[in-house]
C-alpha cells in the first residue's frame, strides 16, 4: 500500500501510467458522449410541462455534479500537500482550479438558459443559484492566490490552505444560504423511495451523460496535470529524453 | 514593546503580552484607529445617495446595508493585521516563540476585534436610526453584530496571513475573504430583517453563535499556519 502510494507521488510514473490510460478514456467518452447526446437530444420523449427544453438537464446536471466535486477533490489534494508534501497532489490541486471554476461557470450557464424558458428568467437569487455562484468566487480567490505567490512551494501550501478552509465553508455557505431563500427545485431524479420514479428512457441517458462528462472531467484534469509535470520537471532527465523521442 | 520568548512566560502571559502589545500600538497610531470608522459611516452614507433617501425604502434596505458596511469596514482594516509586524520583523518572532501560535494569533484577532468590530458595533444604532430602521430590531442588529464581527475578524485573518508575504495584495484579499464571510452576512442581515416582520430569531442566534464558536477554534489554527507558510 506505501509502496503503491510513494509510486504514485512520483510525477513520472503517473506520467507514463496516464499516458497509457488517456487512449482508453478518449475511446470511453466519445462512444458515451456520442450515444448520451443522440439520445437525448433526439429521443427523450418530450416533457409533458417542460417539452423540449428537459434536453438542457442532460448537461447541466452533469455539468454542475462535477462543479460541486471539484472543491473537495481540490481540498483533499491540498491536504495530502500539506502533510505528505506529494508534489503531485499540488499539481493535481493546481490543475483542478481552474477546471473547476469552467464547470462551475458551465453549471451557471446552462442554468440560466434552462431557466429563461421554465422560470421565465435568466437569473433568480436562489439557494442553489446564489451557492454555486458564492462557489465560483472562491474558485477566482484560490486562482488568483495561486497566481499572487511567485514561489512554487509557498503557492502550494498557502493554496491549500485556503482550499481546506474554503471545503469547510462550502457545506455552510450552502446550507445558509437554502435556508436564505429556496426556488430551485430539490435533486430527487434518483431516490428510489420516490413516489412517481422516473422511467428509465428518463434516467438512462441521464446516467450516460453524467458518466460521459465525468470521463470528459477526468481527461482535462490528468491533459492539465500532465503538462503541469512536464513543466515542473523539465530540467529532469527523463522529460529531456522524452522530448528528445518525440522530436525525432 | 517586544514578546520575551522566555520559557517561563505561561501561555496566558504570551497572550495577554500580544493583546496588550497590539492594542498600544494600535492607541498609538490614531489615525489608523479613525479609519474603519470613518470608512463604515461613509459606505452606510452612500446608500441613501445610491438609493433613495426615501423612508420606507431605507427601512427595507437598512440592516442589509449596516451589516454590508460592517463587513467592508472589517475588510478594510485588516491590512493592519500583520502587515506591521511582517515589515519590521516582529511577526518572525511572534513565529518563533515558545508559546503556541494559535492563542497569540487569537490574541492578536481580538486586539483587531476590539479595534475595529467594537466600534462598528457601538456605533451601529446611530446608523440603524438614520436608515429608519424599526425601534423593535436595534438590539437585534447590535447583538448580531456582536456576534458577527469577531467571526470576520476570524476569517479575515486567515485571508491576511496568506497574503501578508506579497507584494502587491490590493484587491485579492477582498477577493479571497468576502466569499468566506458570506455565510455570517445573510444569517445576521436576515435576523434583523426577520425581527422587522415580527418573526422569531432564537435560531438564527443559535447559528451566529455555532459560526462564531467554529471559528474561534478552527480559524487561529488555518492563520497560524498560513503565518508559518507566508513568512518562511
Amino acid at each position: 500500500m506505501w509502496l503503491w502510494f510513494s509510486k504514485l507521488g512520483s510525477p513520472r510514473w503517473f506520467y507514463e501510467l496516464s499516458g497509457k490510460w488517456l487512449p482508453w478514456l478518449y475511446a470511453a467518452m466519445a462512444l458515451l458522449l456520442l450515444v448520451g447526446l443522440t439520445w437525448a437530444l433526439l429521443f427523450v420523449p418530450e416533457d409533458y410541462q417542460q417539452g423540449h427544453t428537459i434536453r438542457i438537464m442532460y448537461v447541466h446536471v452533469p455539468v454542475a455534479s462535477i462543479s460541486l466535486a471539484c472543491f473537495p477533490l481540490m481540498a483533499i489534494a491540498g491536504a495530502i500537500t500539506l502533510v505528505w508534501k506529494m508534489k503531485l497532489a499540488d499539481m493535481v490541486a493546481k490543475c483542478v482550479a481552474p477546471i473547476g471554476l469552467w464547470f462551475t461557470g458551465l453549471a451557471l450557464a446552462t442554468g440560466a438558459i434552462w431557466g429563461e424558458p421554465i422560470w421565465g428568467t435568466w437569473w433568480a437569487w436562489d439557494a442553489r443559484l446564489t451557492s454555486m455562484l458564492i462557489q465560483f468566487f472562491l474558485f477566482v480567490g484560490v486562482i488568483a492566490l495561486r497566481s499572487a505567490i511567485e514561489s512554487p512551494d509557498a503557492a502550494a501550501k498557502a493554496c491549500a490552505v485556503l482550499a481546506i478552509v474554503g471545503a469547510i465553508n462550502v457545506p455552510i455557505i450552502k446550507y445558509s444560504v437554502e435556508w436564505w431563500n429556496t426556488l430551485h427545485q430539490p435533486a430527487s431524479n434518483f431516490s428510489m423511495e420516490s413516489t412517481a420514479p422516473n422511467p428509465p428512457e428518463i434516467w438512462v441517458p441521464l446516467v450516460i451523460m453524467i458518466v460521459a462528462v465525468y470521463l470528459l472531467f477526468v481527461i482535462s484534469l490528468l491533459l492539465r496535470t500532465r503538462n503541469e509535470i512536464l513543466t515542473r520537471e523539465r530540467r529532469s532527465q527523463w522529460v529531456t529524453d522524452l522530448i528528445a523521442r518525440s522530436q525525432v | 514593546m517586544s514578546i520575551a520568548p522566555s520559557p517561563e512566560v505561561s501561555t496566558w502571559g504570551a497572550f495577554v503580552a500580544t493583546l496588550r502589545r497590539d492594542l498600544l500600538v494600535a492607541f498609538k497610531r490614531r489615525n489608523d484607529l479613525l479609519n474603519p470608522i470613518m470608512f463604515f459611516l461613509i459606505v452606510v452614507t452612500l446608500f441613501p445617495l445610491g438609493v433613495s433617501p426615501d423612508p420606507l425604502e431605507l427601512t427595507r434596505i437598512s440592516a442589509g446595508v449596516v451589516w454590508v458596511s460592517a463587513l467592508l469596514a472589517s475588510m478594510l482594516s485588516l491590512d493592519n493585521l500583520y502587515r506591521a509586524d511582517y515589515e519590521d520583523g516582529s511577526l518572525e518572532q511572534l513565529l518563533l516563540s515558545p508559546q503556541p501560535l494559535f492563542f497569540l494569533v487569537l490574541a492578536k484577532n481580538i486586539a483587531h476585534w476590539l479595534i475595529s468590530g467594537l466600534p462598528v458595533v457601538v456605533l451601529s444604532p446611530l446608523l440603524a436610526y438614520m436608515l429608519y430602521l424599526p425601534e423593535e430590531a436595534y438590539w437585534t442588529l447590535v447583538l448580531t453584530l456582536l456576534i458577527g464581527t469577531p467571526v470576520l475578524s476570524l476569517f479575515g485573518s486567515i485571508g491576511v496571513a496568506l497574503t501578508v508575504g506579497l507584494g502587491s495584495r490590493g484587491l485579492i484579499l477582498a477577493v479571497i475573504v468576502l466569499p468566506l464571510t458570506m455565510p455570517v452576512l445573510i444569517i445576521g442581515a436576515k435576523a434583523v430583517t426577520d425581527v422587522m416582520f415580527g418573526l422569531p430569531v432564537g435560531s438564527h442566534f443559535a447559528l451566529l453563535g455555532a459560526m462564531l464558536a467554529v471559528a474561534l477554534s478552527i480559524a487561529p489554527l488555518a492563520s497560524a499556519a498560513a503565518l508559518r507558510i507566508s513568512v518562511n
